[in-house]
Protein backbone atom coordinates (compact mmCIF):
# COMPACT_ATOMS: atom_id res chain seq x y z
CA UNK A 1 0.00 0.00 0.00
CA UNK A 2 2.67 2.50 1.11
CA UNK A 3 4.89 1.53 -1.81
CA UNK A 4 2.11 2.06 -4.32
CA UNK A 5 1.29 5.41 -2.72
CA UNK A 6 4.89 6.42 -3.38
CA UNK A 7 4.58 5.99 -7.12
CA UNK A 8 1.31 7.94 -7.14
CA UNK A 9 2.93 10.68 -5.08
CA UNK A 10 5.64 11.19 -7.68
CA UNK A 11 3.15 11.02 -10.51
CA UNK A 12 0.98 13.75 -8.99
CA UNK A 13 3.85 16.06 -8.13
CA UNK A 14 5.57 15.49 -11.48
CA UNK A 15 4.51 18.82 -13.05
CA UNK A 16 6.23 20.65 -10.21
CA UNK A 17 9.18 18.27 -10.07
CA UNK A 18 9.91 18.57 -13.80
CA UNK A 19 9.75 22.36 -13.70
CA UNK A 20 11.90 22.44 -10.58
CA UNK A 21 14.62 20.25 -12.09
CA UNK A 22 14.51 21.90 -15.53
CA UNK A 23 14.19 25.59 -14.67
CA UNK A 24 14.78 26.23 -10.94
CA UNK A 25 17.39 23.83 -9.59
CA UNK A 26 20.16 24.93 -11.99
CA UNK A 27 19.92 28.63 -11.11
CA UNK A 28 19.81 27.74 -7.39
CA UNK A 29 22.98 25.63 -7.54
CA UNK A 30 24.61 28.29 -9.69
CA UNK A 31 23.91 31.00 -7.12
CA UNK A 32 25.21 28.81 -4.26
CA UNK A 33 28.45 28.36 -6.17
CA UNK A 34 28.66 32.08 -7.01
CA UNK A 35 28.35 32.97 -3.32
CA UNK A 36 31.84 31.46 -2.92
CA UNK A 37 33.29 33.58 -5.73
CA UNK A 38 34.03 37.23 -6.53
CA UNK A 39 31.79 37.22 -9.63
CA UNK A 40 31.08 40.72 -10.98
CA UNK A 41 28.53 39.69 -13.67
CA UNK A 42 30.99 40.37 -16.52
CA UNK A 43 34.32 38.66 -15.93
CA UNK A 44 34.77 35.03 -15.05
CA UNK A 45 34.48 34.28 -11.36
CA UNK A 46 37.34 33.38 -9.02
CA UNK A 47 36.72 30.97 -6.18
CA UNK A 48 37.40 32.75 -2.90
CA UNK A 49 36.02 30.27 -0.37
CA UNK A 50 33.97 31.66 2.48
CA UNK A 51 35.33 35.23 2.23
CA UNK A 52 31.97 36.71 1.20
CA UNK A 53 30.24 35.14 4.18
CA UNK A 54 33.04 36.21 6.52
CA UNK A 55 32.92 39.83 5.31
CA UNK A 56 29.16 39.86 5.47
CA UNK A 57 28.94 38.64 9.04
CA UNK A 58 31.97 40.37 10.57
CA UNK A 59 32.64 43.49 8.54
CA UNK A 60 29.44 44.93 7.07
CA UNK A 61 27.42 47.19 9.40
CA UNK A 62 24.92 48.01 6.65
CA UNK A 63 24.03 44.33 6.31
CA UNK A 64 23.34 44.08 10.04
CA UNK A 65 21.34 47.28 9.99
CA UNK A 66 19.28 46.10 7.02
CA UNK A 67 18.71 42.76 8.74
CA UNK A 68 17.50 44.54 11.89
CA UNK A 69 15.23 46.81 9.81
CA UNK A 70 13.81 43.82 7.95
CA UNK A 71 12.95 42.06 11.21
CA UNK A 72 11.54 45.23 12.75
CA UNK A 73 9.31 45.78 9.71
CA UNK A 74 8.22 42.14 9.40
CA UNK A 75 7.41 41.61 13.05
CA UNK A 76 5.11 44.62 13.07
CA UNK A 77 3.63 44.32 9.57
CA UNK A 78 2.81 40.58 9.56
CA UNK A 79 0.89 40.23 12.88
CA UNK A 80 -0.80 43.59 12.39
CA UNK A 81 -1.80 42.75 8.81
CA UNK A 82 -3.10 39.33 9.85
CA UNK A 83 -5.21 40.67 12.71
CA UNK A 84 -6.65 43.44 10.58
CA UNK A 85 -7.49 41.08 7.72
CA UNK A 86 -9.20 38.67 10.10
CA UNK A 87 -11.17 41.56 11.55
CA UNK A 88 -12.16 42.80 8.07
CA UNK A 89 -13.09 39.29 6.91
CA UNK A 90 -15.32 38.92 9.96
CA UNK A 91 -17.30 42.01 8.92
CA UNK A 92 -17.32 41.13 5.21
CA UNK A 93 -18.78 37.73 6.06
CA UNK A 94 -21.96 39.25 7.50
CA UNK A 95 -25.15 38.98 5.53
CA UNK A 96 -25.71 42.67 4.89
CA UNK A 97 -27.17 44.52 1.95
CA UNK A 98 -24.50 45.74 -0.45
CA UNK A 99 -21.82 43.55 1.09
CA UNK A 100 -20.52 42.65 -2.40
CA UNK A 101 -19.70 46.30 -2.92
CA UNK A 102 -17.56 46.34 0.23
CA UNK A 103 -15.85 43.10 -0.72
CA UNK A 104 -14.77 44.65 -4.03
CA UNK A 105 -13.72 47.88 -2.32
CA UNK A 106 -11.50 46.04 0.18
CA UNK A 107 -9.91 43.85 -2.46
CA UNK A 108 -9.19 46.78 -4.76
CA UNK A 109 -5.88 47.97 -3.27
CA UNK A 110 -4.29 44.54 -3.52
CA UNK A 111 -4.66 44.53 -7.32
CA UNK A 112 -2.69 47.73 -7.76
CA UNK A 113 0.80 46.69 -8.90
CA UNK A 114 3.36 47.43 -6.23
CA UNK A 115 5.18 49.85 -8.55
CA UNK A 116 2.06 51.97 -8.99
CA UNK A 117 1.18 51.74 -5.30
CA UNK A 118 4.68 52.88 -4.40
CA UNK A 119 4.43 55.96 -6.62
CA UNK A 120 1.07 56.73 -5.05
CA UNK A 121 2.36 56.46 -1.49
CA UNK A 122 5.28 58.76 -2.15
CA UNK A 123 2.68 61.45 -2.79
CA UNK A 124 0.49 60.42 0.12
CA UNK A 125 3.35 60.53 2.63
CA UNK A 126 4.60 63.96 1.54
CA UNK A 127 5.29 65.97 4.75
CA UNK A 128 2.94 68.94 4.28
CA UNK A 129 0.93 68.55 1.07
CA UNK A 130 0.54 64.75 1.42
CA UNK A 131 -3.00 63.47 1.88
CA UNK A 132 -2.14 61.57 5.07
CA UNK A 133 -0.76 64.55 6.97
CA UNK A 134 -3.52 66.78 5.60
CA UNK A 135 -5.99 64.25 6.98
CA UNK A 136 -4.24 64.21 10.36
CA UNK A 137 -4.22 68.02 10.37
CA UNK A 138 -8.03 67.94 10.28
CA UNK A 139 -7.84 66.41 13.76
CA UNK A 140 -5.21 68.91 14.84
CA UNK A 141 -2.43 66.34 14.64
CA UNK A 142 0.91 67.40 13.23
CA UNK A 143 2.02 64.36 11.24
CA UNK A 144 5.68 63.35 11.02
CA UNK A 145 7.73 63.77 7.84
CA UNK A 146 7.22 60.00 7.36
CA UNK A 147 9.67 59.03 4.61
CA UNK A 148 12.22 61.66 5.61
CA UNK A 149 12.19 60.80 9.30
CA UNK A 150 14.39 57.89 10.42
CA UNK A 151 12.01 57.13 13.29
CA UNK A 152 8.90 56.94 11.14
CA UNK A 153 10.02 55.60 7.78
CA UNK A 154 9.67 51.90 8.70
CA UNK A 155 6.20 52.50 10.12
CA UNK A 156 5.29 54.33 6.91
CA UNK A 157 6.18 51.14 5.03
CA UNK A 158 4.03 49.17 7.49
CA UNK A 159 1.08 51.50 6.80
CA UNK A 160 1.63 50.98 3.09
CA UNK A 161 1.63 47.19 3.53
CA UNK A 162 -1.70 47.36 5.39
CA UNK A 163 -3.29 48.95 2.36
CA UNK A 164 -2.94 45.63 0.51
CA UNK A 165 -4.44 43.22 3.06
CA UNK A 166 -7.31 42.40 0.65
CA UNK A 167 -5.61 39.31 -0.78
CA UNK A 168 -5.41 37.64 2.63
CA UNK A 169 -9.01 38.68 3.33
CA UNK A 170 -10.18 36.76 0.23
CA UNK A 171 -8.60 33.57 1.55
CA UNK A 172 -10.06 34.03 5.03
CA UNK A 173 -13.51 34.65 3.55
CA UNK A 174 -13.22 31.56 1.36
CA UNK A 175 -12.38 29.65 4.53
CA UNK A 176 -15.30 31.16 6.47
CA UNK A 177 -17.72 30.24 3.70
CA UNK A 178 -16.70 26.61 4.04
CA UNK A 179 -17.64 26.35 7.73
CA UNK A 180 -20.80 24.25 8.00
CA UNK A 181 -23.73 26.45 9.11
CA UNK A 182 -24.94 23.60 11.36
CA UNK A 183 -22.08 24.42 13.72
CA UNK A 184 -23.34 27.97 14.20
CA UNK A 185 -26.92 26.81 14.61
CA UNK A 186 -25.86 24.31 17.26
CA UNK A 187 -23.92 26.92 19.20
CA UNK A 188 -26.79 29.42 18.91
CA UNK A 189 -29.08 26.85 20.48
CA UNK A 190 -26.56 26.49 23.29
CA UNK A 191 -26.91 30.24 23.80
CA UNK A 192 -23.46 31.28 22.57
CA UNK A 193 -22.94 34.97 21.75
CA UNK A 194 -21.55 35.89 18.35
CA UNK A 195 -18.23 36.64 20.03
CA UNK A 196 -18.17 33.22 21.65
CA UNK A 197 -19.03 31.44 18.42
CA UNK A 198 -16.26 33.36 16.65
CA UNK A 199 -13.63 32.10 19.09
CA UNK A 200 -15.00 28.59 19.47
CA UNK A 201 -15.96 27.89 15.84
CA UNK A 202 -14.77 30.41 13.27
CA UNK A 203 -11.23 30.87 14.51
CA UNK A 204 -10.31 27.19 15.00
CA UNK A 205 -11.85 26.24 11.65
CA UNK A 206 -9.84 28.97 9.95
CA UNK A 207 -6.48 27.96 11.41
CA UNK A 208 -5.30 26.16 8.24
CA UNK A 209 -5.81 29.40 6.27
CA UNK A 210 -4.36 31.57 9.06
CA UNK A 211 -1.35 29.27 9.12
CA UNK A 212 -0.95 29.72 5.37
CA UNK A 213 -1.21 33.52 5.66
CA UNK A 214 1.35 33.48 8.49
CA UNK A 215 3.94 31.40 6.64
CA UNK A 216 3.62 33.21 3.30
CA UNK A 217 3.37 36.55 5.13
CA UNK A 218 6.66 35.98 6.96
CA UNK A 219 8.41 34.83 3.79
CA UNK A 220 7.05 37.79 1.81
CA UNK A 221 7.80 40.44 4.44
CA UNK A 222 11.38 39.28 4.96
CA UNK A 223 11.86 39.64 1.19
CA UNK A 224 10.37 43.16 0.94
CA UNK A 225 11.91 44.83 -2.07
CA UNK A 226 9.97 47.09 -4.42
CA UNK A 227 8.47 49.37 -1.73
CA UNK A 228 11.89 50.16 -0.27
CA UNK A 229 13.58 50.36 -3.64
CA UNK A 230 11.05 52.81 -5.09
CA UNK A 231 9.71 54.71 -2.10
CA UNK A 232 12.72 55.31 0.15
CA UNK A 233 15.81 53.85 -1.58
CA UNK A 234 16.72 52.66 1.93
CA UNK A 235 16.93 56.17 3.34
CA UNK A 236 17.15 58.29 5.33
CA UNK A 237 20.59 57.17 6.50
CA UNK A 238 19.78 53.48 5.86
CA UNK A 239 16.90 53.66 8.35
CA UNK A 240 14.68 51.74 5.93
CA UNK A 241 17.33 49.68 4.17
CA UNK A 242 16.31 46.03 4.05
CA UNK A 243 18.08 42.83 3.11
CA UNK A 244 16.77 42.24 -0.42
CA UNK A 245 17.12 45.87 -1.61
CA UNK A 246 20.65 45.81 -0.19
CA UNK A 247 21.28 42.55 -2.04
CA UNK A 248 19.95 44.11 -5.24
CA UNK A 249 22.18 47.15 -4.78
CA UNK A 250 25.24 44.96 -4.39
CA UNK A 251 24.36 42.84 -7.40
CA UNK A 252 23.24 45.37 -9.96
CA UNK A 253 24.71 48.68 -8.80
CA UNK A 254 28.10 47.64 -7.37
CA UNK A 255 28.28 44.52 -9.58
CA UNK A 256 29.22 42.36 -6.61
CA UNK A 257 27.12 39.37 -7.64
CA UNK A 258 29.14 36.92 -5.55
CA UNK A 259 28.59 39.02 -2.44
CA UNK A 260 24.89 39.47 -3.27
CA UNK A 261 24.52 35.69 -3.59
CA UNK A 262 26.04 35.24 -0.12
CA UNK A 263 23.49 37.75 1.27
CA UNK A 264 20.71 35.76 -0.42
CA UNK A 265 21.79 32.50 1.18
CA UNK A 266 22.17 33.98 4.65
CA UNK A 267 18.64 35.38 4.31
CA UNK A 268 17.43 32.04 2.97
CA UNK A 269 18.73 30.19 6.03
CA UNK A 270 17.06 32.69 8.37
CA UNK A 271 13.71 32.38 6.56
CA UNK A 272 13.96 28.59 6.42
CA UNK A 273 14.64 28.33 10.16
CA UNK A 274 11.75 30.66 11.00
CA UNK A 275 9.40 28.75 8.70
CA UNK A 276 10.38 25.41 10.21
CA UNK A 277 9.75 26.79 13.71
CA UNK A 278 6.30 27.97 12.63
CA UNK A 279 5.63 24.56 11.04
CA UNK A 280 6.67 22.75 14.24
CA UNK A 281 4.37 24.99 16.27
CA UNK A 282 1.46 24.29 13.93
CA UNK A 283 0.74 20.95 15.61
CA UNK A 284 -0.28 22.94 18.69
CA UNK A 285 -2.75 25.33 17.13
CA UNK A 286 -3.64 24.43 13.52
CA UNK A 287 -6.75 22.35 13.29
CA UNK A 288 -7.02 19.87 10.42
CA UNK A 289 -9.99 17.57 9.94
CA UNK A 290 -7.83 14.46 10.46
CA UNK A 291 -6.96 15.51 13.99
CA UNK A 292 -10.54 15.09 15.13
CA UNK A 293 -12.02 11.76 16.13
CA UNK A 294 -15.13 12.28 14.00
CA UNK A 295 -12.97 13.15 10.96
CA UNK B 1 -24.79 34.19 11.26
CA UNK B 2 -28.48 34.00 10.63
CA UNK B 3 -30.06 36.73 12.75
CA UNK B 4 -28.40 40.13 12.98
CA UNK B 5 -29.66 42.81 15.33
CA UNK B 6 -30.28 46.33 14.09
CA UNK B 7 -27.57 47.65 16.38
CA UNK B 8 -25.03 45.17 15.04
CA UNK B 9 -26.01 46.08 11.49
CA UNK B 10 -25.47 49.78 12.10
CA UNK B 11 -22.08 49.28 13.73
CA UNK B 12 -21.01 47.02 10.86
CA UNK B 13 -21.95 49.59 8.23
CA UNK B 14 -20.13 52.40 10.05
CA UNK B 15 -16.96 50.33 10.36
CA UNK B 16 -17.14 49.07 6.77
CA UNK B 17 -17.61 52.59 5.40
CA UNK B 18 -14.91 54.21 7.50
CA UNK B 19 -12.25 51.66 6.57
CA UNK B 20 -13.54 51.66 2.99
CA UNK B 21 -13.00 55.40 2.60
CA UNK B 22 -9.42 55.07 3.87
CA UNK B 23 -8.72 52.31 1.36
CA UNK B 24 -10.37 54.11 -1.52
CA UNK B 25 -8.85 57.58 -1.05
CA UNK B 26 -5.69 56.89 -3.10
CA UNK B 27 -7.84 55.85 -6.06
CA UNK B 28 -9.57 59.20 -6.13
CA UNK B 29 -6.15 60.68 -6.65
CA UNK B 30 -5.53 58.31 -9.56
CA UNK B 31 -8.91 59.09 -11.16
CA UNK B 32 -8.44 62.79 -10.68
CA UNK B 33 -5.13 62.79 -12.57
CA UNK B 34 -6.50 60.51 -15.30
CA UNK B 35 -9.12 63.10 -16.17
CA UNK B 36 -6.83 66.12 -15.92
CA UNK B 37 -5.68 67.96 -19.02
CA UNK B 38 -2.00 68.20 -19.92
CA UNK B 39 -1.80 71.75 -18.62
CA UNK B 40 -3.26 70.86 -15.24
CA UNK B 41 -0.95 67.95 -14.53
CA UNK B 42 2.11 70.14 -14.96
CA UNK B 43 1.07 71.92 -11.82
CA UNK B 44 1.69 69.07 -9.42
CA UNK B 45 -0.66 70.42 -6.78
CA UNK B 46 -3.41 67.97 -5.98
CA UNK B 47 -7.03 68.93 -6.52
CA UNK B 48 -9.85 66.48 -5.91
CA UNK B 49 -11.62 67.62 -9.05
CA UNK B 50 -9.22 68.43 -11.89
CA UNK B 51 -9.07 72.14 -12.75
CA UNK B 52 -9.51 71.33 -16.43
CA UNK B 53 -11.55 68.18 -16.90
CA UNK B 54 -11.08 66.16 -20.11
CA UNK B 55 -12.11 62.81 -21.61
CA UNK B 56 -9.64 63.14 -24.47
CA UNK B 57 -6.94 61.28 -22.54
CA UNK B 58 -8.81 58.05 -23.08
CA UNK B 59 -8.59 58.21 -26.87
CA UNK B 60 -5.11 59.73 -26.86
CA UNK B 61 -3.52 56.69 -25.18
CA UNK B 62 -4.67 54.58 -28.13
CA UNK B 63 -3.61 56.96 -30.89
CA UNK B 64 -0.45 58.54 -29.47
CA UNK B 65 0.70 55.52 -27.49
CA UNK B 66 0.39 51.77 -28.22
CA UNK B 67 -2.21 50.91 -25.64
CA UNK B 68 -4.10 48.56 -28.02
CA UNK B 69 -1.04 46.37 -28.63
CA UNK B 70 -0.16 46.33 -24.93
CA UNK B 71 -3.68 45.21 -24.06
CA UNK B 72 -3.70 42.41 -26.64
CA UNK B 73 -0.37 41.02 -25.38
CA UNK B 74 -1.55 41.14 -21.77
CA UNK B 75 -4.69 39.21 -22.67
CA UNK B 76 -2.73 36.40 -24.39
CA UNK B 77 -0.17 36.05 -21.60
CA UNK B 78 -2.71 36.21 -18.80
CA UNK B 79 -5.08 33.69 -20.42
CA UNK B 80 -2.42 30.97 -20.61
CA UNK B 81 -0.82 31.65 -17.24
CA UNK B 82 -4.14 31.45 -15.40
CA UNK B 83 -4.98 28.10 -17.01
CA UNK B 84 -1.48 26.78 -16.35
CA UNK B 85 -1.25 27.85 -12.72
CA UNK B 86 -4.65 26.57 -11.64
CA UNK B 87 -4.47 23.20 -13.42
CA UNK B 88 -0.93 22.32 -12.41
CA UNK B 89 -1.17 23.50 -8.80
CA UNK B 90 -4.43 21.66 -8.22
CA UNK B 91 -2.99 18.37 -9.51
CA UNK B 92 0.30 18.67 -7.62
CA UNK B 93 -1.26 19.67 -4.32
CA UNK B 94 -3.32 16.46 -4.25
CA UNK B 95 -0.01 14.61 -4.15
CA UNK B 96 1.33 16.68 -1.28
CA UNK B 97 -1.89 16.61 0.75
CA UNK B 98 -2.90 12.98 0.39
CA UNK B 99 0.02 10.78 -0.64
CA UNK B 100 3.09 9.71 1.28
CA UNK B 101 6.36 8.46 -0.13
CA UNK B 102 9.93 8.12 0.98
CA UNK B 103 11.21 11.67 1.19
CA UNK B 104 7.86 13.34 0.57
CA UNK B 105 8.30 15.51 3.69
CA UNK B 106 11.67 16.77 2.55
CA UNK B 107 10.36 17.40 -0.96
CA UNK B 108 7.62 19.57 0.54
CA UNK B 109 10.25 21.60 2.41
CA UNK B 110 12.15 21.99 -0.88
CA UNK B 111 8.94 23.20 -2.55
CA UNK B 112 8.49 25.81 0.19
CA UNK B 113 12.17 26.73 -0.04
CA UNK B 114 11.70 27.89 -3.59
CA UNK B 115 9.64 30.75 -2.13
CA UNK B 116 12.41 31.69 0.27
CA UNK B 117 15.21 32.35 -2.20
CA UNK B 118 15.22 36.00 -3.28
CA UNK B 119 14.44 35.99 -7.00
CA UNK B 120 17.08 38.62 -7.63
CA UNK B 121 19.97 36.16 -7.31
CA UNK B 122 18.52 33.46 -9.56
CA UNK B 123 17.45 36.04 -12.15
CA UNK B 124 20.72 36.00 -14.07
CA UNK B 125 21.15 32.21 -14.42
CA UNK B 126 17.44 31.92 -15.22
CA UNK B 127 17.88 34.46 -17.98
CA UNK B 128 20.80 32.44 -19.37
CA UNK B 129 18.62 29.30 -19.51
CA UNK B 130 15.84 31.08 -21.42
CA UNK B 131 18.36 32.66 -23.73
CA UNK B 132 19.90 29.26 -24.51
CA UNK B 133 16.39 27.97 -25.24
CA UNK B 134 15.89 30.86 -27.65
CA UNK B 135 12.88 32.11 -25.68
CA UNK B 136 13.99 35.71 -25.12
CA UNK B 137 11.64 38.19 -26.75
CA UNK B 138 8.82 35.66 -26.82
CA UNK B 139 5.95 35.09 -24.38
CA UNK B 140 7.34 31.67 -23.42
CA UNK B 141 9.44 32.69 -20.35
CA UNK B 142 6.33 34.41 -19.01
CA UNK B 143 3.88 31.58 -19.75
CA UNK B 144 5.66 28.21 -19.52
CA UNK B 145 6.74 28.34 -15.83
CA UNK B 146 3.12 28.67 -14.72
CA UNK B 147 2.43 25.17 -16.06
CA UNK B 148 4.92 23.77 -13.53
CA UNK B 149 2.89 24.55 -10.37
CA UNK B 150 3.96 27.48 -8.20
CA UNK B 151 4.84 26.77 -4.57
CA UNK B 152 2.47 29.42 -3.20
CA UNK B 153 -0.55 27.91 -4.96
CA UNK B 154 0.37 24.33 -4.13
CA UNK B 155 0.78 25.18 -0.44
CA UNK B 156 -2.55 27.03 -0.40
CA UNK B 157 -4.59 24.25 -2.04
CA UNK B 158 -2.86 21.68 0.18
CA UNK B 159 -4.16 23.54 3.24
CA UNK B 160 -7.71 23.26 1.92
CA UNK B 161 -7.41 19.60 0.91
CA UNK B 162 -6.03 18.70 4.32
CA UNK B 163 -9.20 20.04 5.89
CA UNK B 164 -11.37 17.68 3.80
CA UNK B 165 -12.21 14.52 5.79
CA UNK B 166 -10.17 11.55 4.63
CA UNK B 167 -13.18 9.34 5.24
CA UNK B 168 -14.56 10.59 1.91
CA UNK B 169 -11.49 9.27 0.07
CA UNK B 170 -11.61 6.00 1.97
CA UNK B 171 -15.25 5.44 1.10
CA UNK B 172 -14.49 6.09 -2.56
CA UNK B 173 -11.52 3.75 -2.41
CA UNK B 174 -13.70 0.96 -1.05
CA UNK B 175 -15.98 1.60 -4.04
CA UNK B 176 -12.95 0.83 -6.21
CA UNK B 177 -11.98 4.37 -7.15
CA UNK B 178 -8.32 5.08 -7.86
CA UNK B 179 -6.33 8.23 -7.08
CA UNK B 180 -7.25 9.86 -10.40
CA UNK B 181 -10.92 9.25 -9.65
CA UNK B 182 -10.69 10.55 -6.08
CA UNK B 183 -8.81 13.62 -7.26
CA UNK B 184 -11.12 14.50 -10.14
CA UNK B 185 -14.49 13.42 -8.70
CA UNK B 186 -14.14 14.26 -4.99
CA UNK B 187 -11.27 16.65 -4.25
CA UNK B 188 -11.44 18.83 -7.37
CA UNK B 189 -15.11 19.84 -6.96
CA UNK B 190 -14.58 20.52 -3.24
CA UNK B 191 -11.58 22.76 -3.83
CA UNK B 192 -13.39 24.73 -6.53
CA UNK B 193 -13.76 27.88 -4.34
CA UNK B 194 -10.07 28.06 -3.55
CA UNK B 195 -9.18 27.33 -7.18
CA UNK B 196 -11.36 30.31 -8.14
CA UNK B 197 -9.44 32.42 -5.64
CA UNK B 198 -6.16 31.25 -7.18
CA UNK B 199 -7.47 32.05 -10.66
CA UNK B 200 -8.28 35.60 -9.49
CA UNK B 201 -4.87 36.02 -7.84
CA UNK B 202 -3.02 34.60 -10.79
CA UNK B 203 -4.95 36.86 -13.15
CA UNK B 204 -3.99 39.88 -11.04
CA UNK B 205 -0.38 38.80 -10.71
CA UNK B 206 0.18 38.12 -14.40
CA UNK B 207 -1.86 41.07 -15.63
CA UNK B 208 0.22 43.32 -13.40
CA UNK B 209 3.56 41.50 -13.79
CA UNK B 210 6.25 44.05 -14.50
CA UNK B 211 9.56 42.35 -13.70
CA UNK B 212 9.10 39.38 -16.08
CA UNK B 213 8.40 41.43 -19.22
CA UNK B 214 11.08 43.94 -18.22
CA UNK B 215 13.68 41.18 -18.30
CA UNK B 216 12.52 39.07 -21.23
CA UNK B 217 10.72 41.40 -23.64
CA UNK B 218 12.34 44.26 -25.50
CA UNK B 219 10.22 44.26 -28.65
CA UNK B 220 7.54 47.01 -28.36
CA UNK B 221 5.18 44.78 -30.38
CA UNK B 222 5.32 42.13 -27.63
CA UNK B 223 5.13 44.43 -24.64
CA UNK B 224 2.30 43.79 -22.19
CA UNK B 225 0.44 46.61 -20.45
CA UNK B 226 2.24 46.58 -17.07
CA UNK B 227 5.51 47.32 -18.83
CA UNK B 228 3.72 49.56 -21.33
CA UNK B 229 2.66 51.91 -18.51
CA UNK B 230 6.32 52.33 -17.69
CA UNK B 231 7.13 52.97 -21.37
CA UNK B 232 4.46 55.68 -21.50
CA UNK B 233 5.89 57.33 -18.40
CA UNK B 234 9.33 57.55 -20.01
CA UNK B 235 8.03 58.32 -23.53
CA UNK B 236 8.92 61.98 -23.31
CA UNK B 237 12.60 61.32 -22.72
CA UNK B 238 14.07 63.25 -19.82
CA UNK B 239 10.99 65.47 -19.55
CA UNK B 240 8.19 65.26 -16.98
CA UNK B 241 6.24 62.05 -17.58
CA UNK B 242 2.76 62.63 -19.06
CA UNK B 243 1.11 61.85 -15.70
CA UNK B 244 -2.43 61.93 -17.03
CA UNK B 245 -1.56 59.35 -19.73
CA UNK B 246 0.22 57.21 -17.15
CA UNK B 247 -2.83 57.26 -14.92
CA UNK B 248 -5.22 56.44 -17.78
CA UNK B 249 -3.03 53.47 -18.69
CA UNK B 250 -2.95 52.54 -14.99
CA UNK B 251 -6.74 52.53 -15.01
CA UNK B 252 -6.67 50.09 -17.93
CA UNK B 253 -4.29 48.03 -15.85
CA UNK B 254 -6.46 48.10 -12.74
CA UNK B 255 -10.04 47.91 -14.00
CA UNK B 256 -9.86 44.41 -15.60
CA UNK B 257 -8.56 43.07 -12.29
CA UNK B 258 -11.54 44.57 -10.49
CA UNK B 259 -13.96 43.13 -13.05
CA UNK B 260 -12.41 39.68 -12.79
CA UNK B 261 -12.69 39.85 -9.02
CA UNK B 262 -16.32 40.96 -9.19
CA UNK B 263 -17.22 38.10 -11.51
CA UNK B 264 -15.02 35.54 -9.78
CA UNK B 265 -15.82 36.17 -6.13
CA UNK B 266 -19.21 34.51 -6.59
CA UNK B 267 -17.40 31.22 -7.16
CA UNK B 268 -15.10 31.78 -4.22
CA UNK B 269 -17.76 32.58 -1.66
CA UNK B 270 -20.90 30.83 -2.79
CA UNK B 271 -19.89 27.79 -4.80
CA UNK B 272 -19.85 25.30 -1.96
CA UNK B 273 -23.22 26.19 -0.51
CA UNK B 274 -24.90 23.78 -2.91
CA UNK B 275 -22.18 21.14 -2.59
CA UNK B 276 -21.21 19.21 0.51
CA UNK B 277 -20.96 21.98 3.03
CA UNK B 278 -18.71 20.12 5.44
CA UNK B 279 -15.84 20.09 2.99
CA UNK B 280 -13.70 23.13 2.97
CA UNK B 281 -12.48 24.90 6.03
Amino acid sequence: MKNKDGRWFYLFISPWLIGFIALTLGPILFSIYMSFTDWDLFQSANFIGIDNYKNLLTDDPIFWKSLWNTFYYSFIAVPLGMSISLWIAYYLNKKLKGITFFRVLYYLPSVVPVVAASLLFIQLFAPTEGLINQGLALFGIQGPAWLLDANWVKLALVVMSLWGVGGGVVLLLAGMKGIPPELYEASAIDGASSKQSFFSITFPMLTPVIFFNLVTGIIGALQTFAQVFIVTSGGPDNASQMVVPYLFQNAFRFYKMGYASAIAWVLFIIILLLTLIVFRSSALWVHYEEGKENG
Amino acid sequence: MARISLMEKGVSYVILCAVGILLFAPFIYMLSIAFASDATTVKVAFTFIPLEFTFENFTKVFTNYHLGTYLKNSVIITFWTVIGSVASASFVSYGFARLKAKGSGIIFVILLSTMMIPGEVTMVPQFIIYKELGWVNTFLPLIVPSFFAGAYNVFLIRQFIMAIPRSLDEAAMIDGMGHFGIYSKIILPMTFPILSAIAIFSFSYNWGNFMGPLIYINDPEKTPLALGVQLISTASGGQMPPWNMVMVASLFLTIPMIIVYMLGQRFVYEANISGGSSGIK
